[in-house]
């Protein structure tokens, strides 16, 4: 066992513990901060989102890729200022014109063949068994745990954006709503010790309909005060209260966020047309929650917003360009939305997905791998570049561990601790965030400002 | 624990347990057993059926538990596909999914068949497939695949994982359906979808487990896995080769009302015929037909130790608890592994030790034991009390996945609407425990429930309302004459509603706030305090909790 693999393992193990400490006194923060995870369920096929465009990168690329390769002449290109310029070593996916105009005017940049790793791994120690490994790569479940937890081979059951929440909980004492909301369910990324994430819907928060705080409205005042005397009276069951914990926490959040949503659109401060999708939707609605961040006294965010059919077992030429461009479009939405609300430079998009997928193909379609790139969008990015090694794509080349299987060449990690850091979070917290990077010898990868 | 053990104690002195029998000698008869009350019934009916009603507890109360389970064991399914090729097909095959999910609802509220049903839903959170994807445009093989496991419900396991296996609804869904032998030229290799999640989900998850589904650790403390990469790709080998029934292609056949309902047909030129390494170091010989391949590897699968615990563990979560003990869940697995008459996977053997053992039947009690409901479990109760029906007969819930979080066949993903492992922050995690259903519990969809509960119990009986849309010939009504005509008397009122639903279990707070409540509104409004009375109890924690 690695050190940082048994402090994460004592961490785990006493909760409370690690929380005690206080970040700058506990003192409020003096800005706004707002990290947006952006999670692709299935395992985005994300080698076939950024593909190398040089001669022979591409065509180890394509006889790798065979029938589910993207034609050269189909891909836009793009310009990442740390190669020759003019050189357009890389390209997009065709469907994700947005996402290319965003890259060229430095609002984004991808990290190359990222995923989780306990350690620097190389193929050798990989079939050696000579370092640790994430348990069970290939398995969506397992390894979206590993995106969202970075808990490696403990078993703790937090994720990193809760952690961060649970260390600037006294930072933030004053917001009127958890720094952690979810418009995509439960998730393990926003899961604390200290803190609860709010759940809300994709359009936001819904009402209690048939109840109210107004000691005017008569019988549903009433009834709202029955019905919150229900929700707190003392149960024997654990279910009974955990069922009533839920109850609790959506009566006291959802009057004063909806309202701050209402007063979001009435002020029009965001036109921005947002895609119909579901993505497109969370988004927009993140985009109206940050508008509305003065109003619930927010001084750090952090969103998860996620769309699913990823998993391209099947029919991957017919599905991906849709997929790809849903990600695109919605993405450039949200950028184009924090540009009109002034907030631009204090809002971060990046995405996670399960893991990246094989090289090769089944017929017609890929299966579950390891590494895979990941999009930052926002204003403190320093965009327009590519952070990571990109591998090269080739059928039992170094980085494969099989079947075209990636090992990353940038640990999850590191991803997160680069965010982190921009968040807030001093550097010596930030092997709470990220367990294991102390491992590897960049803690930041240098892509926000 | 303590109190587990007194109640147990108690309950051999009372000589109930029915573990052991009488060994007391000479002929003395044996004791007539302790009378099962309305509230102990209740308790074992929201186990083992869509809800517990006054007049099946009765029944139950009268023919004891194992006299109900066997009654139930052989009735005969409830199906679905029937009803589906009985509606005339619309342009599209999708508009058939309300068909689907009404045939869904009729059977599971009305069905006789009831631990069936029950059952069949609890497999269905299991090995899933689901109508949000490719099976969208697939209805009846939706249907059919819940007949499947209707039908196989108190069947062998083992039957049941080959007839899901080669039904097309799962081979479109997990992608076996189509796959080819590897084809190097083309750098093209079996499809692993399949071969992963039948191990992961349906049979015998990641690591390896003891009888009593604790996880088994190696010399470092580690959990073993069950398998690796290359056993994956070895099942991925063996299931290549199939294809919808009566297909004139082998890849990209249109899904025909027919093909959507016959086992997979096997093309033996697609399949793959080399040596295949399984669990366990079990090897299949190159040169073995497809159909040879597929028996040696669910035959490989179903004689691997951790099946037992793992569908154990699975089916008393959905049925019984989130947290049984490493004891309860080895008596199931060893029900499992020999139903008595030396037969392993014996599914109604297991449901009958499920729903049959001693923790199953606690004392009104520990605060551990029970789980908190399905929310769609919460409606069905509900309907199935108050004999919920629409005018035209139809229940058009189609929706019921974002109403209620779940619905037949509608999971987000093969791994179900919630994790066997969630626990959610606060005491139930801090005390290493785990609560299934609370992970789809969130703030929306709880108040999503608590809205729609208000319209079920005010507005759709009474008028429309803008807040809950016009009743039409499809809104589901529930019948409240009877609470209508004691709605004058406060206590009457709530002692009637609190026996339908809780079989009298209503807590002192509860009782308080209803009568408070009806205190306000005017005897001359019965509908109204009797909707009243109804949605404070089925909004409330306790009414979320299946003991």
């Amino acid at each position: 066992m690695t050190g940082a693999s048994v402090a994460a393992a004592t961490m785990a193990s006493t909760p409370g513990l690690t929380y005690a400490q206080t970040i700058g006194g506990g003192a409020p923060f003096d800005d706004y901060r707002a990290l947006v995870c952006v999670f692709l369920f299935g395992g985005n096929d994300s080698f076939n989102m950024l593909v190398p465009n040089t001669t022979a990168e591409y065509n180890a690329y394509a006889a790798s890729r065979q029938n589910l390769a993207i034609a050269k002449t189909d891909l836009l290109p793009i310009n990442p200022v740390s190669f020759t310029p003019g050189s357009e070593p890389f390209g997009l996916h065709p469907a994700m014109t947005s996402l290319q105009q965003l890259f060229e005017s430095g609002a984004a940049s991808f990290v190359a063949n990222a995923g989780p790793l306990i350690e620097p791994t190389t193929k050798d120690q990989f079939f050696n068994q000579s370092v640790a490994l994430p348990p069970q790569l290939f398995s969506h479940n397992d390894q979206q745990d590993q995106w969202l937890s970075l808990r490696g081979k403990t078993p703790s059951k937090t994720g990193w954006a809760g952690r961060m929440a649970d260390l600037i909980r006294t930072n933030v004492a004053y917001q009127q709503m958890a720094t952690n909301a979810s418009l995509f369910g439960t998730n393990t990324f926003q899961s604390a010790e200290e803190t609860v994430a709010y759940v809300m819907g994709a359009t936001g928060p819904l009402e209690f309909g048939f109840m109210s705080s107004d000691p005017d409205a008569g019988l549903l005042y009433e009834q709202g005060q029955a019905f919150g005397r229900i929700i707190d009276a003392s149960y024997q069951s654990i279910y009974e209260r955990g069922f009533a914990a839920v109850q609790r926490r959506a009566i006291d959040s959802a009057e004063n966020v909806i309202a701050a949503i209402r007063a979001a659109e009435n002020s029009g401060a965001i036109t921005t047309v947002f895609p119909a999708s579901q993505l497109g939707t969370q988004l927009e609605t993140v985009a109206k929650l940050i508008a509305a961040r003065d109003q619930l006294q927010m001084r750090r965010q952090i969103f998860f917003v996620a769309t699913g059919g990823f998993d391209s077992h099947d029919d991957q030429n017919q599905n991906q360009p849709g997929l790809l461009a849903n990600i695109s479009e919605s993405i450039a939405a949200f950028h184009a939305a924090t540009v009109e609300l002034d907030v631009a430079d204090a809002v971060t998009t990046f995405t996670q997905s399960d893991f990246g997928r094989t090289l090769t193909s089944n017929g017609d379609g890929t299966d579950h791998a390891w590494g895979g790139n990941q999009i930052v969008v926002g204003g403190s990015v320093v965009g327009q570049d590519i952070y990571g090694t990109f591998p090269v794509l080739e059928i039992g080349g170094d980085d494969d561990v099989g079947g075209g299987r990636m090992i990353p060449t940038t640990s999850a990690d590191q991803f997160a601790a680069t965010l982190a850091k921009w968040f807030g979070i001093p550097d010596a917290d930030l092997d709470i965030v990220a367990p294991h990077i102390d491992n590897f010898m960049q803690r930041d990868l240098g892509f926000m400002a | 624990m303590t109190t587990r053990l007194i109640s147990l104690l108690i309950s051999l002195l009372l000589g109930i347990a029915g573990c052991g029998g009488n060994s007391g000698g000479g002929n003395n008869e044996p004791p007539p057993p302790t009378p099962i009350t309305k509230a102990e019934a209740f308790q074992f009916l929201n186990q083992a059926t869509f809800g517990a009603t006054d007049a099946e507890a009765q029944r139950v109360i009268n023919m004891r538990y194992e006299a109900w389970i066997d009654e139930q064991l052989q009735q005969p399914a409830s199906l679905q596909l029937p009803h589906l090729q009985s509606v005339p097909p619309p342009q599209f095959m999708f508009q058939l999914q309300p068909d689907r999910v009404d045939i869904w609802f009729r059977n599971a509220l009305n069905g006789q068949d009831q631990l069936r049903q029950r059952v069949a839903f609890a497999l269905s959170e299991i090995m899933v497939v689901s109508q949000l994807g490719v099976l969208g445009d697939q209805p009846y093989a939706l249907a059919s695949y819940y007949d499947v496991l209707a039908r196989n419900a108190f069947g062998n396991y083992r039957d049941l994982i080959e007839e899901v296996t080669l039904h097309p609804a799962m081979g479109a869904y997990l992608s076996m359906l189509g796959n080819e032998k590897p084809d190097p030229v083309r750098n093209i290799r079996p499809d692993e979808n399949y071969a992963r999640e039948l191990m992961q989900l349906f049979s015998i998850g990641l690591v390896e487990l003891n009888q009593d589904g604790s996880i088994r650790l190696d010399a470092d403390n580690q959990p073993i896995p069950t398998y690796d990469q290359a056993i994956i790709e070895a099942f991925a080998h063996v299931y290549t080769g199939w294809t919808y029934a009566g297909a004139p292609v082998f890849q990209g056949a249109f899904p025909t009302q027919q093909r959507q309902i016959f086992p997979m047909e096997l093309w033996p030129q697609f399949h793959d015929t080399g040596e295949k390494t399984l669990l366990n170091g079990v090897t299949l010989p190159a040169g073995q037909t497809g159909e040879q391949d597929l028996a040696g590897a669910l035959d490989n699968i179903f004689s691997h130790p951790n099946v037992a615990p793992f569908i154990a563990i699975r089916l008393i979560q959905r049925l019984v608890t989130s947290n049984p003990s490493p004891s309860y869940v080895s008596r199931v697995a060893g029900v499992f592994n020999n139903n008595g008459s030396g037969v392993r996977g014996d599914l109604g053997a297991v449901v009958k030790a499920i729903l049959l053992d001693e923790e199953a039947r606690p004392d009104l009690r520990m605060d551990l034991d029970g789980k908190v409901k399905e929310p769609i479990l919460r409606l069905t109760q509900l309907w199935r009390t108050y004999n919920a029906a629409s005018a035209s007969g139809r229940y058009p819930y189609n929706f019921a996945y974002i109403l209620f979080g779940q619905g037949p066949l509608q999971s987000p993903s093969v791994f179900n609407f919630f994790s066997p492992f969630y626990a959610p922050p606060g005491e139930i995690r801090d005390s290493g425990l785990v609560a299934p259903e609370l992970e789809i519990a969130t703030e929306f969809l709880n108040t999503y429930i608590t809205n729609y509960m208000f319209c079920q119990t005010f507005f759709w009986n009474q008028e429309s309302s803008p807040d809950c849309g016009p009743i039409t010939d499809d809104t589901v009504l529930i019948d409240t004459t009877a609470e209508v005509a004691v709605a004058n008397d406060a206590d009457a009122l709530i002692d009637m509603v609190g026996e339908k639903l809780v079989a009298g279990r209503i807590s002192a707070t509860l009782r308080t706030e209803i009568a408070g409540m009806l205190a306000r509104i005017p005897e001359d409004q019965p509908n109204l305090r009797a909707a009243e009375t109804i949605y404070l109890l089925v909004t409330s924690p306790e009414y979320a909790y299946q003991r």
